[in-house]
């Protein structure tokens, strides 16, 4: 890639610092609300449908409750499903796609291969609809049906990667200096394999975040009255005409969530260097 | 899935001019395609494996659910034996699976429609919207991706990474919802509610699903022919182009477009289990009536045999588009090498 090098490139530190910043923000304003709200996320009253102001800053949904402070009432919900939803099929996937990758059974190994292939064929958002009409909706389905899903397509990634690891010298060296099995797959392959899951579980990160408010927008996520994203703007998406802010409120807080990931990510990618990936 | 479809356009040897194929590499290549071809079969009966276990592994009994809570044991049993419920697993595997071929994908345990009919009436809709999005993002992607390859500037390439991943960051859900409020309600170039099926009358209701799938589609295809230009633009036969004084139009095409496309045609194969998700999200907003609102009520209402049936078949297309895809990936680039 010598294509690149002839104007000096933004190296990406900014676009971590930005993508942490809002990220960090937004954590910080959901940590806050109950202490610093003036309203309880939950509370019903009679000042429906009032538009931004100066009491209301994102004003009142149909049932008198603050928008503003729902809104920020759902950070956790959203951010910390999407992070569950995100890290456990990282560390499964990448622990069985890793295993794959230097087992030497072959039956074994197209096996589950044929079987990962088969799951990642389903389309992504369908299968989790599915899953979840199966298991239940609810935030814990979601993130099952999440892990059910999305492992295979870690452990694709893994054992990729833990094919050419396996390969390594340096592999072969700890195996001739007589490491036990578990020590070389625990302290030189799979740290090795998982740099790669994590780099995608990254970008996917933004996806899930998304795909948990989709759920919701639904009807597959949360009960009420708990407030969600998704399901904040299922509830504003009929009234939208009458009164925007119920919806447009948490639509940006998705937005603002997934793009401080993305340019996080996107720094991240191009601190590393574009070269030294895959 | 992006560094797979990258790693196949990789140019194998300098020039791109090849006569004549060794009879040994058509061999290899063959049995190759033959590999390909058996797997994706493999993957297909996997998908429909996983599809029909989901039904037999959810807690609960579907049929006691369809039934409510006041039907007696007989007529419970009686709806099982006619569901063919009451056989041990394989046994319901192996019907289902030769009923499959047969064009019969079992009926509805609420409404006796047949999911085959199911899906007769509503998948014109959703392909038709999976098709018009795909048509407009690679319209609209090709433009893109040439002009930020050609300008080669690092601020521009910079631009193009961080806004195409702002807007992949942005749910299609949101977007639709405003694109409605604003052409919906404000313009009105979009119809409030109905749909008409027939083919040019049918666009002023599907124009803005499909343009919002784009705001997905477009960041992910553009970037990969970026990448792909790239690599072609440091091909020896793109300075022979220019030094040769090639007209404009030959040259975007012949020398940059025509090279890089492979790796594009592949990942927009793959992409069509992207497109299915966003697909059913829209027709829920702009109520359309294509299968993914019937997925979505089949789900609240716990039809399992209409939510497997579409769940199966939406496997299946991914499986057959990606074998599609890898086949004319190979027919645009004989240089790539199925792995």
């Amino acid at each position: 890639m010598s294509k690149k090098t002839k104007t000096p490139r933004p190296d990406g530190t900014l676009g971590i610092i930005i993508g942490a910043g809002m990220m960090g923000a937004l954590l910080l304003a959901g940590l806050l609300i109950p202490w610093l709200g003036k309203y309880d996320p939950d509370e019903i009253s009679s000042e429906q449908l009032l538009s931004p102001s100066g009491t209301h800053y994102f004003g009142t949904d149909m049932l008198g409750r603050d928008v503003f402070t729902r809104v920020f009432d759902a950070v956790f919900v959203d951010i910390g499903t999407a992070f569950a939803g995100v890290l456990i099929p990282l560390t499964v996937g990448t622990i069985v796609g890793t295993l794959l990758g230097i087992s030497r059974n072959r039956k074994v190994n197209s096996f589950i291969g044929s079987l990962i292939d088969g799951i990642n064929a389903f389309p992504f958002l369908i299968f989790v609809i599915a899953l979840v009409a199966f298991i239940g909706a609810g935030l814990s389905s979601i993130i099952l049906a999440l892990s059910l899903v999305n492992w295979a397509r870690y452990a694709r990634i893994a054992r990729t990667r833990a094919v050419v690891v396996n390969q390594q010298g340096y592999v072969e060296a700890a195996r001739t200096l007589g490491y036990k099995p578990s020590r070389i797959l625990f302290r030189h392959i799979i740290p090795n394999v998982s740099s790669e899951t994590r780099a995608y579980a990254l970008s996917d990160f933004t996806i899930v975040i998304i795909a948990v408010a989709a759920l919701s927008f639904l009807g597959l996520g949360v009960n009420p009255p708990q407030a969600e994203w998704g399901a904040m703007i299922k509830d504003g998406a009929n009234i939208i005409t009458l009164a925007w802010w119920n919806s447009v409120f948490p639509g940006l807080a998705i937005c603002w969530a997934g793009i401080s990931v993305a340019v996080f990510s996107e720094g991240l990618t191009k601190r590393i260097g574009e070269g030294n990936q895959r | 899935m992006a560094s797979s479809a990258l790693s196949k356009g990789k140019p194998t040897e300098e020039s791109s001019v090849e006569q004549k194929v060794p009879d040994k590499n058509r061999i290899a290549l063959r049995r190759t395609l033959i590999g390909r071809f058996v797997r994706s079969l493999i993957v297909a009966f996997w998908v429909m494996f996983i599809a029909f276990s989901l039904l037999r592994f959810s807690p609960g009994d579907p049929i006691r659910l369809a039934l409510g809570t006041e039907a007696t044991e007989e007529t419970v049993a009686a709806m099982k034996a006619k569901y063919g419920l009451d056989q041990s697993f394989f046994v319901q595997f192996y019907d289902y699976f030769t009923g499959f071929f047969r064009g019969d994908l079992g009926t509805s345990f609420f409404s006796e429609r047949e999911v085959t009919e199911v899906l007769r009436m509503h998948l014109p809709v959703t392909l038709m919207i999976i098709l018009l999005s795909m048509g407009a993002a690679v319209m609209i992607s090709i433009p893109i991706a040439l002009s930020v390859a050609l300008s080669r500037r690092a601020a521009v390439t910079y631009f193009f990474r961080t806004s195409t991943s702002i807007s992949l960051a942005i749910p299609g859900f949101f977007l639709a919802l405003l694109g409605l409020l604003l052409f919906g309600t404000v313009f009105t170039w979009v119809p409030a509610a109905g749909y008409e099926g027939n083919f040019p009358s049918n666009l002023k209701y599907l124009w803005l699903p499909a343009l919002v799938n784009c705001f997905s589609l477009v960041p992910i295809l553009s970037r990969v022919l970026h990448s792909s230009l790239m690599d072609t633009l440091d091909e020896e036969f793109v300075e022979t182009g220019v030094i040769r004084g090639v007209g404009k139009l030959k040259f975007y095409w012949s020398y940059m477009l025509r090279p890089s496309l492979a790796p594009t045609v592949v990942l927009v194969s793959y992409m069509v289990g992207i497109m299915i998700g966003g697909t059913v999200v829209m027709e829920m907003i702009f109520s359309l009536p294509g299968i993914g609102r019937e997925l979505i009520e089949a789900v609240s209402t716990r039809d399992y045999a209409i939510v497997q049936g579409i769940v199966m078949i939406f496997g299946l297309i991914v499986v057959f588009t990606s074998f599609i895809g890898d086949l004319l990936g190979y027919l645009l680039d004989r240089r790539v090498t199925l792995s």
